[in-house]
């Protein structure tokens, strides 16, 4: 049976158990990584439950345990910088800290010692990053109401001009 | 008593056994109660009943609760399974799992099996290219295996046979070396294909880029409609079962048909433990299954036989078929069952960007899969340091752009554009290789699965002349896509153990001379003539097309004389 403390409900996973602010943390950053716009972001969609239901099912072990190495390392780098947990950061401040993790060689990063961050770290902002936009790309939302997907396609167009692309569907 | 036995097992004589259901068996069953035969089925796994039980078919990709993805301890608890391309969450229920039905891996090979009613005909990749004579004279020309004892112009008018009633759809391209057949209309190249194909044309002396052919009803005819089937809907989910019968399987075709003609009894669930040689008469006289479900052991009986267990377990029933006349197993007199055991090598592949084109893209989807290069080295004489050669698969493709890295609004918008990116080309290559007797099969000597049947003990690898083949396609296409000036042209060489390109063959293997081969031209055991094996099990050589198609036309030809022999007393 799942038991909760007062402030500290932790879930219970079959491979790990979840405590509140690694709750928060993960939902705020796939939030930020997919943010309630005029459509539904990552909280509505429920992708903050997709990253733990797949980093608990669909992988390894040593991943998981590199996982949350690397998340405790990424509380400690926001509340090391900015003296809070992330999800208490500003708009600002979460996109100022996520920069830090992009790989365009253009982007200005805010933390001078980012190319120190160990693998962990960085291989913990890339999973969240992926199963977040995986979640998404793959949510009855995303699927129904952005690119929809068909069950039956019914035709093969191999010569599909594009200028008529805004009729298009999938491929 | 012994009247209730006598009933007992006249109750369980047929005319003929058929030992599987996958894509052979599935015609097996239907050509010989098209002919008025009365046949039992014997099927290893549980019965799927077309539409009935394709509990994926309709689901959303958000419907699987892993969005497709085979959890970790599911592939962790079964490594070889889970390396097969359609191994996933929509699918998962037709693919027999590592744990389930173990064997022994001398040398590394991937045994990608589908243990049910349709077998892996449920599963294919659904490419159905004929063999020419190319390819039937090839043992004999480069001096590898033995001769096949049939050529072109004796399988021919199977293959007609069996396309017009399966579906095919294709265009006549006028190649020897890939002869035409009963068409359904061709699914259509896309406009970088159909660019690649005409360049390949003006530059290249005997090399063609295709349409591939393949098992679906582009615009079905009336033999179509009459199976329950109609028109494939472009929806490339065929591996959940198909609820429009657009491709060709045994369970939407071959076996529906024949259990509406009243002639056939399918029976799921029934393991052959092995076919029973009666020494008085000098045939067999039926098969030994176990029930999976109660354990227990029953006769079945019938004038003929046809092994389609599905290429290394036809093998293994015969060679578990041990009697006093054939104590090395069913036919075995020569020592040849088990051996020259091939695959095909799908060991390289090639992929590139490509400029241009940006006025087209594609809409909706191409089950055929995009273009195929028939084999081009050394078909008309010998001209490398290796023998044989490879088919390419050829498929162009163009999606939405969208970015990799990124995060909040924009990104998100991003996410959601229909402009499209850049085209890309890729290549798979499928390379014939050459049956060998150090590339066999043998029962294990102790270990047994749950039904007392020997552990089957795998020894198949590559060899020098697969190496050299890889080598070549891979300089080949680096070299054609270059010419064709695709960009950014990046190959790689995998080291998948032979078995996952799931075109395993031989081991029984047909041939003249019973001295060096198990089975007649008419896929009729040499020294049992009342069993047939026209699975891949049978093939003497493995060209480089998909072999599915080679296997139906066997079928339907060997049923045709087995039961002109049966008419004649002769078997």
């Amino acid at each position: 049976m799942p038991y909760c403390t007062p402030g500290k409900p932790t879930v219970h996973y079959t491979h790990f158990d979840v405590n509140l602010e690694q709750q928060n943390l993960v939902a705020a950053l796939a939030e930020t990584i997919i943010p309630k716009t005029t459509s539904p972001g990552a909280i509505d969609l429920g992708l903050d439950k997709f990253v733990w239901l797949m980093l608990d099912d669909c992988t390894k072990k040593s991943d998981q345990d590199a996982f949350f190495k690397g998340l405790g390392e990424f509380n400690d780098l926001v509340k090391k910088t900015y003296n809070k947990s992330f999800s208490d950061c500003t708009k600002d401040e979460k996109a100022a800290v996520l920069n830090n993790f992009q790989n365009k060689p253009d982007q200005k990063k805010a933390d001078p010692a980012e190319d120190k961050y160990s693998k962990e770290l960085r291989g913990f902002y890339g999973r969240i990053h992926w199963l977040t936009v995986f979640g998404y790309t793959e949510s009855k939302y995303f699927m129904t109401k952005e690119i929809v997907w068909e069950l039956v396609p019914g035709r093969y167009n191999a010569y599909f001009p594009v200028k008529n692309l805004k009729a298009s569907k999938n491929g | 008593m012994a009247n209730l036995n006598i009933d007992s097992a006249k109750e369980r004589t047929y005319d003929a056994i058929v030992i599987g259901s996958g894509i052979s068996g599935g015609w097996a069953a239907k050509e010989l109660t098209d002919k008025g035969l009365k046949v039992i089925m014997l099927e290893r796994g549980r019965d799927v009943k077309h539409n009935v039980d394709y509990p994926t078919t309709n689901m959303y990709p958000w419907e699987f609760k892993h969005r497709g993805q085979i959890p970790q301890e599911i592939q962790d608890a079964n490594p070889v399974v889970s390396r097969c391309y359609a191994f996933r969450e929509d699918a998962q229920h037709f693919f027999v799992k590592d744990q389930e039905h173990p064997y022994v891996q001398t040398k590394p090979f991937d045994w990608i099996r589908g243990y049910q009613v349709g077998g892996k005909s449920l599963l294919w990749a659904r490419q159905t290219q004929r063999w020419s004579n190319f390819d039937f004279e090839g043992p004999a020309r480069d001096g590898y295996a033995v001769d096949w004892p049939i050529r072109y112009d004796d399988i021919a008018p199977w293959y007609s046979h069996v396309e017009k009633f399966a579906g095919i759809s294709g265009n006549k391209d006028g190649l020897a070396e890939l002869p035409d057949g009963e068409f359904l209309p061709g699914f259509p190249l896309n406009a970088v294909e159909d660019y690649f194909s005409k360049h390949v044309k003006t530059n290249y002396k005997n090399r063609h880029v295709i349409s591939a052919r393949c098992a679906h009803l582009s615009t079905p005819n009336q033999i179509h409609i009459d199976q329950g089937r109609v028109q494939c809907q472009r929806r490339n989910l065929c591996q959940r079962g198909c609820p429009f019968g657009g491709y060709f399987s045994s369970n939407a075709s071959t076996i529906p048909w024949a259990l509406k003609s009243g002639n056939l009894t399918l029976r799921p669930f029934s393991v052959v433990e092995s076919i029973i040689y009666d020494e008085k008469q000098g045939k067999a006289t039926g098969v030994r299954i176990v029930d999976t479900n109660t354990k227990q052991t029953e006769e079945y009986f019938a004038k003929i036989i046809f092994v389609n267990a599905a290429c290394l377990n036809t093998n293994l029933i015969l060679l578990n078929s041990k009697s006093n006349r054939f104590p090395n197993g069913l036919g075995n007199d020569s020592g040849v069952l088990g051996k020259y055991i091939a695959f095909h090598n799908y060991s390289a592949h090639i992929g590139a960007e490509v400029e241009g084109f940006e006025e087209w893209a594609t809409d909706g989807r191409n089950p055929a899969g995009g273009g195929y290069i028939p084999r081009f080295r050394n078909v008309y004489k010998q001209e490398t340091d290796f023998l044989r050669g490879y088919a390419c698969g050829l498929g162009a493709y163009r999606g939405y752009k969208h970015e990799g890295e990124g995060f909040g609004e924009a990104f998100k918008a991003g996410l959601s554009s229909k402009d499209y990116g850049p085209w890309y080309v890729g290549s798979h290559m499928m390379g014939e290789t050459i049956p060998k007797a150090s590339n066999f099969v043998a029962l294990d000597a102790a270990k047994k699965d749950a039904w007392g049947v020997p552990l089957l003990d795998i020894s198949v690898d590559y060899d020098d002349n697969d190496q050299k083949m890889q080598k070549d396609y891979v300089e080949q296409l680096t070299e054609m896509f270059t010419s064709a000036g695709f960009k950014n042209i990046k190959a790689e060489t995998n080291h998948q153990a032979p078995g996952l390109d799931i075109h395993e063959m031989g081991g029984v293997r047909m041939g003249n001379d019973p001295k060096t081969s198990m089975l007649n031209k008419w896929n009729q055991l040499h020294t049992c003539k009342n069993v047939f094996v026209t699975d891949g099990a049978s093939m003497t050589s493995t060209s480089c097309q998909n072999p599915s198609l080679t296997y139906m036309a066997l079928t339907a030809r060997a049923v045709d004389h087995a039961v002109s022999e049966l008419k004649k007393g002769n078997v």
